[in-house]
Order: structure tokens, then sequence, then C-alpha cells
């Protein structure tokens, strides 16, 4: 009788889940074993796809973009990390104007990431964007650049906007951390004459560590599926000449191609989709690992 | 009084009861078209109510190839020319219909119609013909006594003239690889010659041959004529800089200047073919078929649907064409309106399109590696960024088509 109950209350979720996540898992891992131009006959062709993947032409292609969704998970984690950290910090210490400052810094993340494609495109503009326009007016004219058609500065560009858009997320976590830490804590460490960066270094910093853990584990998942950004700033192409090509856009390209697509094949794909997974997974379980163990501290 | 409410009752049903077809494109500057044509089927006594949706060009296979075979498709799409995979791949599968039965195709010439022609049928009807080259603010040129250059050099003396008196030559969309790929090939029908290409083709010479190259290095040195930053550049930033004066020149086809007039309508634009290198040399504009209006699988309305076909393969239906679009309409006898660039345009077409090409419509970019995708759109980029040399993105052209082109196989004796 109770397993029943059980069963009715959790099957609706598990059908949706099975339908919407499951299946399509298992549809891609099928459709990986598989030549299809996303028209008529799939063809089998065992590992071929991956076999191009890892060691054909095709690997350069791959290979380009995983190093650069690393690039961007080291980059995107010390900035998001670092200047979270910071800036939660000094909301924490309750300073003047800092119930505003949280919005205005959260506020990004609630533009919907086409108009921040957009607009960050029309502000890294070269000739009439707003980034140039300033450097100039201020003195540093040989700083101005074509800041996404430059490879030397084009894939930090976007991973710099992208910091900009969830620094606020990161900010608020933090922030939520470091208000968990007692009170009495941190008032015993000003009375035994600790200073403000004692504090955050000795107290603070080792309290938030966990939250940190959790936040590295969602940033890695997230730089190895990051796609939306990549588009939205430089287009499926990726360019210039794909220096700023993720794992993501190498899927998009190949499974719906477009112009300038070099490979197109929905089972090479599906095989793209499968190293992507195959890379976030293990992560995604210990952060469910990690989660649960906290809550179960708590 | 009655009357009016019975009347009125009568034309509500009569539009209500208007067969629909739902056709299906990558060119969202085409839905003013469609009401036209709705408009004028209905004075010839049809009540065929157009829906016309666009999705993003880079989208829109994908799109179709997925609803066609799920079923849930439109009556009609826009299709890619033949020969290509995709076109090729649907027809194959059976998702696009021949429509020799329904449709007169005796305003069509037989180069046209090689575009929608697979194994003796024709597949859709051909919408434009595309015409690219050198597009310029006729202001500054009259401004600065500028003529339409007949050699490459002068091309050069007319972007240093430009420079010197403050104004950009050339707006470059560099962020977008396949606009540079495009600015190549159209250089290389005139600087290259379509005999050079025939002879590529036919594996006489190959991409080592210092004439290709010669035409790399040429474009890498036109380079200090590009807006500053051209690799950030977009066709979008490309369209509105060339519409509001501030470059003079831009590498484009002739789809844009809908766009441009739009933006701008007091722009005065004049277009040349690239020179070649000396007087003697003819000059020669990449033309090539753009696609195809193409009954599907999933008609739902048939009769109507062939109606509007039918109507696509008239010169009626190529006027309204051209005169929303600008574009050249595929279908003859279609009145053009009277702008003297759009006069060019057709004279261009009719009687300097090189018969030889390496981009689109062309043997190279149908395997992979492709001449298109996979050499000239990022080394184009690579090479204007001054990552690699002229030589060495011939050297990667000749790597990549001698792995399949079996002319340029023997050639090298692989």
């Amino acid at each position: 009788m109770k397993t029943r109950h059980v069963l009715f209350f959790v099957l609706p979720a598990l059908a949706l889940y099975s339908l919407f996540v499951v299946y399509p898992l298992l549809d891609s891992l099928t459709l990986s074993f598989y030549s299809w131009k996303g028209v008529g006959p799939k063809v089998f062709v065992g590992l071929k796809n991956f076999k191009e993947m890892f060691f054909g032409s095709f690997s350069k292609e791959v290979f380009n973009a995983f190093f650069h969704n690393i690039y961007f998970f080291v980059v995107t984690s010390a900035l998001e990390l670092g200047l979270g950290f910071l800036i939660a910090f000094l909301l924490a210490s309750k300073l003047r104007g800092t119930k505003i400052f949280r919005t205005v810094v959260y506020m990004p993340n609630m533009i919907p990431l086409v108009i921040v494609g957009f607009m960050w495109n029309l502000f890294l503009n070269p000739q009439i964007g707003l980034v140039n326009n300033f450097l100039k007016l201020v003195g540093l004219k040989s700083l101005a650049r074509p800041w996404l058609g430059d490879p030397s500065t084009a894939f930090l560009s976007i991973i710099l906007v992208n910091t900009w858009r969830h620094l606020g997320f990161y900010v608020l976590v933090i922030l939520a951390a470091i208000l968990n830490i007692p009170p009495d804590l941190i008032e015993a460490a000003y009375i035994d004459g600790a200073n403000n960066r004692k504090i955050a270094s000795k107290i603070v910093f080792p309290l938030v560590l966990p939250t940190f853990r959790t936040l590295l584990i969602l940033l890695f998942i997230g730089s190895f599926n990051v796609f939306d950004m990549v588009y939205a700033m430089t287009g499926v192409q990726a360019g210039p000449f794909r220096k700023t090509d993720v794992l993501g856009t190498v899927f998009y390209r190949t499974a719906f191609g477009g112009l300038g697509s070099a490979y197109t094949d929905m089972g090479l794909g599906a095989a793209v989709t499968v190293f992507i997974f195959t890379i976030v997974m293990p992560l995604s379980i210990l952060y469910v690992f990690l989660v649960e163990r906290r809550e179960r501290a708590w | 009084m009655r009357k009016l409410v019975v009347l009125m009752a009568i034309l509500l049903c009569v539009v209500a009861l208007a067969g629909e077809v739902n056709i299906w494109s990558w060119r969202s500057q085409d839905a003013e078209v469609w009401k036209q044509v709705e408009q004028e089927l209905r004075k010839m006594g049809k009540d065929i109510k157009i829906n016309f949706t666009a999705f993003a060009p880079t989208e829109y296979d994908a799109k179709i190839a997925v609803a066609l075979q799920t079923g849930t498709g439109p009556d009609i799409v826009y299709s890619r020319r033949l020969p290509g995979g995709r076109t090729q791949t649907m027809i194959e599968n059976g998702l696009y219909l021949p429509i020799d039965e329904y449709v007169d195709f005796s305003n069509f010439s037989e180069t046209i119609l090689k575009s929608v022609t697979f194994q003796g049928k024709r597949y859709g009807v051909p919408f434009a013909v595309q015409v690219v080259g050198i597009f310029y603010n006729k202001e500054y040129f009259d401004r600065f006594k500028l003529k339409e250059p007949e050699t490459w050099d002068e091309l050069v003396e007319i972007a240093k003239t430009l420079k010197k008196n403050g104004i950009t030559p050339f707006f470059v969309p560099g962020k977008e690889a396949w606009a540079l790929t495009m600015q190549h090939a159209m250089c290389g029908v005139s600087v290259l010659g379509p005999e050079w290409i025939k002879k590529l083709t036919d594996g006489e010479t190959d991409f080592l041959d210092p004439k290709f190259t010669d035409l790399n290095r040429r474009l890498n040195e036109l380079k200090v004529y590009y807006q500053d930053g051209f690799l950030a550049n977009s066709t979008t930033d490309m369209d509105a800089a060339f519409a509001f004066g501030q470059a003079a020149m831009v590498f484009y086809g002739i789809w844009g200047y809908q766009n441009w007039k739009n933006l701008n309508p007091d722009i005065e634009v004049g277009y040349f073919m690239v020179p070649p290198l000396t007087k003697d040399q003819k000059p020669y504009a990449y033309v090539y078929m753009d696609g195809a209006i193409t009954l599907t699988s999933n008609v739902k309305n048939l009769k109507d649907s062939i109606e509007v076909l039918k109507f696509c393969a008239t010169p009626k239906f190529g006027t309204i064409f051209a005169n929303i679009t600008y574009n050249i309409p595929a279908v003859s006898g279609a009145e053009i309106p009277k702008i003297p660039l759009l006069e060019e345009i057709v004279d261009v077409y009719l009687n300097h399109a090189s018969p030889y090409v390496y981009w689109v419509g062309s043997v190279f970019v149908t395997q992979k590696p492709s001449l298109y995708d996979d050499v000239l759109s990022p080394g184009m980029q690579e090479m204007y960024a001054g990552k690699i040399t002229p030589e060495e993105l011939s050297r990667r052209a000749q790597e990549a088509i001698s792995q399949w082109y079996e002319p340029l196989k023997k050639r090298l004796g692989k």
C-alpha cells in the first residue's frame, strides 16, 4: 500500500523525466552510431563517428573547441568566484548603498540573452562601439581594437560578457553563505583584534569554501554546455576562424548545418553530444552527492 | 443596410473558406511579395490565403527537414539550388515533389532550369538570379571625379584617392566568413578569368599556380583600404555603414540593394564587375541561381498550391518580385523597375556571367573538405588577420581539394 502511494506521486514526474531527459539521451546515444543527414534512412556506422571525432580530420575542430571549453571554465571560474567573493564580502559588511548595489549587480542576469548579445555586439563594435569610443575619450586609443574580430581578444571578450551577465548569481549565492556564518565568530575575531583582511581570509573564506566547491562544479557543467553566449556574440561560425568555438557550437554546426559548416551529419553531431555528456555526467553526479551531503549535515 | 450586412457576411464566409497555402522561406524580405501575389490571385478569382513564414537562414534547412519528415511542414518551401547535397537528399527521400505536369516552364531558360532539375524532373520554380560584384556610392565617385575602374591597379588607385580624402574606400564584413569567400570568388572570375577556372576544373592547373597565390596576395594587400577592425563587422554593420555613406564601396550582391534603399532612400548606388589585371582582359561577374519555390510532400492544399506555383512561373510574378526585392527574377519577360542599377545588373547577368566559377554552383563545394567551408571561409579570415600567408592559403586549397577531386588527384599523380 505504501509503495503504491509512493509510485502514485513519483510516476508523473518520472514519466516526464523519462520522456524529456532519458529518452532524448538514449536516442542521442543510439544516433551516434549512425550516419544520418537529417533526412532519409539512417546508416549504421558503428564507432566511425567517434573515430572521426577523436582521430579523423574532424578531431582538429573538436579538440580546438574542447580546449576552448577548458579555457572558458578556468577563466570564468576565476572571475566569477573571485569577483563574486569580493563583492559578496563588501555587501555583507553592510556599507551604505549595499541594497541598491545588490540589485544592480544582479540586473544583467535578468536581461534576455539575445538582448545581451545584441547589446554587447554594439558596445564592442570597432567603429561605433561604446568600449572603443570610451578608450579613445580617456586617451587610451592604442587599446581600442576590433574585440570580436581580433583572434587574441574575441574569446576573452565573450568570457567577460558572460561574467558580467552571471556575476550577480554568484554574488548572491556567496553572500547567502557569508550571511550564514554565525555573527559571534566574526565579532569574537574583531574583539581579538583581527582586521577585515584577516577575517576575510581566515574566517569567511574557509567557511564559504563548501559553497565554492558546489559553484565550481556548476561552473564546470555550465562551461561545457556553453553555447548561447558564443552563438549570440560570434554566431554559429564561432569566428574569427573558430577562435571562439566551443563544443556546443561544433555540435550545432555539425547537426544542423548552416552557412560555412564543414561537417554536417546528425550522427556525428550526436557523437559530439555524447562526448559532452561523458565529460559533464561524472561532475553532475558529484554535485548531487555534495549537495545531498550538505543537506544531511544541516 | 440589410443588404450590406448580408454582403459582408457572404464576403466573410468567402474569406473564411478561402484555401490556405503555407510557405516557408529563409528570405524574410519576401513577405511583401506574397501579400501582393495573394492580391493578384484574388483579382484572378482565386481565393487563396498565403501564410508566409521566414526562418533564420542558419536554421532553415534543419527546420524544414524535421518538419517535412514529421508531417508538420508547409505546402511550399523555398529550396536551395541544385546541384547540392541538401536538396538532392530531400528529393531522393520524396520530400520535394516534381511539378512538371502542373507548371509551364516556357518562361525560363535551360540554364536556369538546370538548377531545379534532377533526373529529368523539375523540382520547383526558380525565383531569383543573384549577381555579385562591387557596389559603390555614386556621390563619392562624382565628388572625387572617379571613374569605374578597368583594371585592378585602377581599383587600388581609386581606393588610394578615397582614403587620402578621408573616406573609407571599402567596408568589408570580415566577421562573416562566407562574405570573404564570396569576395575571393567574385575577384577570381575577373582576375583569374573563366579560362583559368576551367583549366582548374579540368585538372590542367591547380591551386599552387602562381596566379591563384597572386590573387590571394592582391586581396591581402587591399585590406589597408578596408575599415578599421573589419574582421569584427557583420553584414548588418556593412548595410548601415554603406547606406549612410561611411564607406564608398562594398563587395556584395544585388540582394543588398533593397536594404540600402530602405535604410537611406537617397543613396545612389552604382555597380561594376571586379576589374581584371589588364585592359585587354574581359571583366566577368559571378552570377548564380539562388533557389526555387518547391512543392512538398506535406502539401495539404494541392489545388491551391499548384495555382500559386503556376503564378510563380509567370512574368507577372517576376515583376512583383523585382519591384519589391530589387532582385533579378529568374523568370523571363518580367518588368524590371526602371532603375539604372538594375538595368545594368540585368545586362551583366545576360552578357558578362562567368561560365566557370569556384564558389556556389561549382564542383569544388560539393564534397568535403570543401573549398568554400573548409578552405576559403576560415582561410581568408586567417590571412586577413595575418596568421597565414597568401602562399599558405593556396597550399591549404591544394591539400584539401586534392583529397577527393579526381582531376586534381590525377594531375598530382595521387
